[in-house]
């Protein structure tokens, strides 16, 4: 046997290779996607209660999300920095909306003091 | 340092050991990120306090708006395709894809567009309440943003054909593109859920 029959592929190679290997990931996940927003549209004409058609519609965003960021946006494949400098961001902004739906509350709000809209 | 420690060793030349230009990119998403936060907040919150004050169900087309965030769905797809081309030096193969994510964001366009002078036919303007605020500041923004995505890759396409594009000098180029699009894509999939089908829970 020569030394050229064992010599690992070149760094192009598996470059490569591990590009095809993304393409069906890519793939599976666009066709999840899609049929994820089908569901979505589906639900909200469905009679059930609204409390578990708001949490199904939420957690159904959220895996989008993350899928999308984590895949497409080669969140995973990346060093744990990028998702660092991208998580702070999210996390304040995450926090904020979080504390105001809960700040802005109905029983919290004065209406006689502000004009209504 | 042979070639194959070399070609591993592209992100060793910089002192966090990462792409610059791709934490820079991440660092503003962060960033956008909030921005984006701060006026879906504020249009939850209005709607939260004053649910009476404006009813959209009769104006919003979920079939409409499902067609677009699909087509946006699909370009995402598309742009992972064409960094993907980049990645491995295929430039027919990534202006294909790059064209087809351009055609797609048109089309999110064209639908918003549409979907905008309908409403202010219906008459929901900018000053229709606070809902006819929050919901064009907040998905116009959206669009100035899909809108320079376009842009970008337009600019990438017709760069392409200079002849300087290659797998070594521009992968990272297109990656950078590549998470403005999907990062575009991500924040209509929340504005979608969190306008307009939280609507129609109930009706």
């Amino acid at each position: 046997m020569s030394e050229l029959d064992y010599a690992p592929l070149p760094v192009a190679d598996t470059h490569i290779s591990d590009e095809n290997e993304k393409y069906h990931t890519f793939v599976n996940l666009a066709l999840i996607l899609a049929a994820i927003t089908g569901v979505e549209l589906v639900l909200v004409y469905l009679p059930f209660n609204e409390l578990f058609i708001f949490t199904v519609l939420l957690s159904l965003s959220l895996f989008k999300f993350v899928a999308v960021l984590a895949w497409f946006m080669h969140l995973i494949y990346d060093k744990l920095l990028m998702t660092l400098a991208f998580g702070t961001g999210l996390s304040i902004a995450s926090g904020t909306v979080i504390a105001l739906m809960f700040i802005m509350d109905r029983s919290h709000v004065d209406f006689d003091a502000i004009t209504a809209f | 340092m042979s070639d194959t420690a070399t070609a591993h060793t592209e992100d060793s030349h910089h002192s966090l050991m990462v792409n610059n230009k791709k934490l820079l990119m991440w660092l503003f998403l962060g960033s956008d990120c909030m921005f984006f936060g701060t006026l879906i907040s504020t249009h939850l919150i209005y709607r939260k306090l004053y649910p009476e004050a404006y009813d959209p169900t009769h104006l919003f087309s979920l079939e409409l708006t499902s067609f677009s965030t699909f087509i946006l769905l699909m370009s995402s797809f598309l742009m992972a395709l064409a960094v993907s081309a980049m990645h491995k030096g295929q430039i027919k193969s990534f202006r294909r894809n790059v064209i087809g994510v351009i055609f797609f964001g048109l089309i999110f366009l064209g639908c918003q567009v549409y979907e905008f002078t309908e409403f202010v036919h219906e008459g929901l303007t900018l000053s229709t309440a606070t809902f006819g605020s929050t919901f064009y500041v907040m998905t116009g923004t959206h669009g100035v943003h899909v809108a320079i995505g376009v842009f970008w890759l337009t600019c990438m396409y017709f760069y392409s054909y200079t002849g300087k594009m290659d797998a070594h000098n521009s992968a990272v180029d297109v990656e950078v593109a590549g998470l403005y699009w999907h990062f575009v894509d991500i924040v209509w999939i929340i504005i979608f859920t969190a306008v307009y089908l939280i609507e129609f829970i109930g009706k």
